[in-house]
């Protein structure tokens, strides 16, 4: 009980730095970077560990874990309320809504061939068919098993997500804001993971305040439709596309070996 | 009650504080005029929690809890005007600082799997994270013009 008193305070004194900090943002080339509040009290959150500062330690962290689940629910539950009054809006552009669904199978045609130029086996398959939530993690581990090269592939992105994920689509977003339109942008947010929706839709909101409603709308509706539809989609349309996609390429990586062998 | 569930409900409302402390610093939001929205969010997912553990359909609570969060807010529901004009007070990015605050102080434990992970797997991660946003972004953007939403 008193860890757990302890570990709240040092959460409440990391919100009240990062919120003291405030959102700062830069230009970058034609985007711009923004940093969130939510960054800088992640951040401060890591550094407390037994690697540099030691003020939490392996118990701490565990004891945490279980929490950002729980409050995680009040932002989903603003989220919602975001939603409903944007209810017509969202209805009209539900085509887009529902279609850029499929943009998450996107990840498959560009990553699968980095994978494979960086040597990855069927590690690749785990790595390359989503984005690598827990909805992934269940399904790598019911179709291969997770102590299988394709369970190496899934916990590998897995990891990095928690521990970038947010950072990185916060950046991201910033820095595609010159390229897409902002609703576009915004239904894209809606990758299925709460924290990376909220630190790309934050960037947004952050550059286009006029249209903050409607991006915390599409996002959130988009990320819903994620969660949804996301466990069909992987099993019945992205690994098997990843599957088809990787044999295609192991295929051609051995006739290019054999050519070059028969060369020598 | 149960202890799973009075303790979930404790952190709830800590983070619900702590929250409408950094609703204060962020966004000069008065916390007396920030809390019905607060209280009107943790009753959303109290109701979504219980009703995951009622209804036989197994769904994660926060489908629940994101469902009852659009419903109360549609025009046209009793209430939803109240409901908007409370819950505004309380503000999207000051939610999400304490949720990223937990996140890094439990994050560390994953940090030895991370090394062993490799610096490959980290490359790729990037490239799938670009390829779902953009993939999204590039339909979104298409179907949205299309349809001459923008």
């Amino acid at each position: 009980m008193k860890r757990d008193i302890k570990l709240h305070v040092i959460a409440l004194v990391l919100v009240v730095i990062a919120e003291l900090i405030g959102a700062k943002s830069f230009k970058v080339g034609p985007g711009t970077v923004v940093l969130l509040p939510m960054l800088f009290a992640l951040i401060m959150g890591m550094l407390l560990g037994p690697k540099v500062l030691k003020i939490v330690d392996m118990d701490d962290m565990k004891r945490a874990a279980p929490w950002i689940n729980i409050s995680v629910m009040l932002l989903i539950a603003k989220y919602g309320t975001n939603i409903g009054p944007t209810m017509p809006l969202l209805l009209k552009s539900s085509p887009a809504l529902i279609l850029q669904e499929f943009g998450n199978l996107g990840t498959i045609f560009l990553s699968l061939p980095i994978a494979m130029l960086l040597g990855l086996k069927r590690e690749t398959i785990g790595a390359c068919f989503s984005i690598a939530r827990e909805g992934s993690l269940a399904i790598v581990s019911d179709v291969y098993g997770l102590d299988t090269p394709e369970g190496r592939g899934v916990m590998g992105v897995y990891i990095s997500g928690t521990l970038f994920g947010t950072i990185f689509f916060g950046i991201m977003a910033g820095l595609l804001s010159p390229v897409f339109h902002p609703f576009a942008l915004a239904m894209a947010c809606g990758v299925g993971s709460a924290s990376m929706m909220a630190a790309s839709s934050g960037s947004l909101v952050a550059i286009f305040p006029q249209y903050a409603s409607e991006i915390q709308a599409f996002a959130s509706a988009s990320n819903l439709l994620t969660g949804a539809d996301g466990v069909y989609m992987s099993i019945f349309m992205a690994l098997p596309i990843t599957e088809w996609l990787y044999k295609k390429f192991s295929r051609g990586k051995a006739a290019v070996k054999a050519e070059v062998g028969a060369d020598e | 009650m149960n202890k799973k569930f009075v303790d979930m409900l404790v952190v709830l409302l800590i983070t619900a504080v702590i929250t409408l402390v950094g609703n204060f610093i962020g966004y000069k939001i008065n916390p007396i005029a920030a809390i019905p929205g607060m209280l009107i969010l943790i009753g959303i997912v109290v109701v979504g929690i219980l009703l995951a553990e009622i209804i036989p359909v197994k769904l994660p609570s926060i489908v629940y809890i994101s469902l009852i969060g659009i419903i109360i807010t549609i025009p046209g529901f009793p209430g939803a005007a109240f409901f908007t004009a409370m819950v505004s007070q309380v503000q999207f990015l000051s939610l999400t600082t304490p949720v990223l605050a937990y996140a890094g102080i439990s994050i560390g434990k994953d940090l030895d799997a991370f090394r062993e992970v490799g610096w490959k797997i980290i490359v790729v991660s990037m490239f799938v994270f670009v390829g779902t946003f953009v993939g999204s972004a590039i339909i979104a953007q298409v179907v949205l013009k299309l349809i001459g939403q923008i």
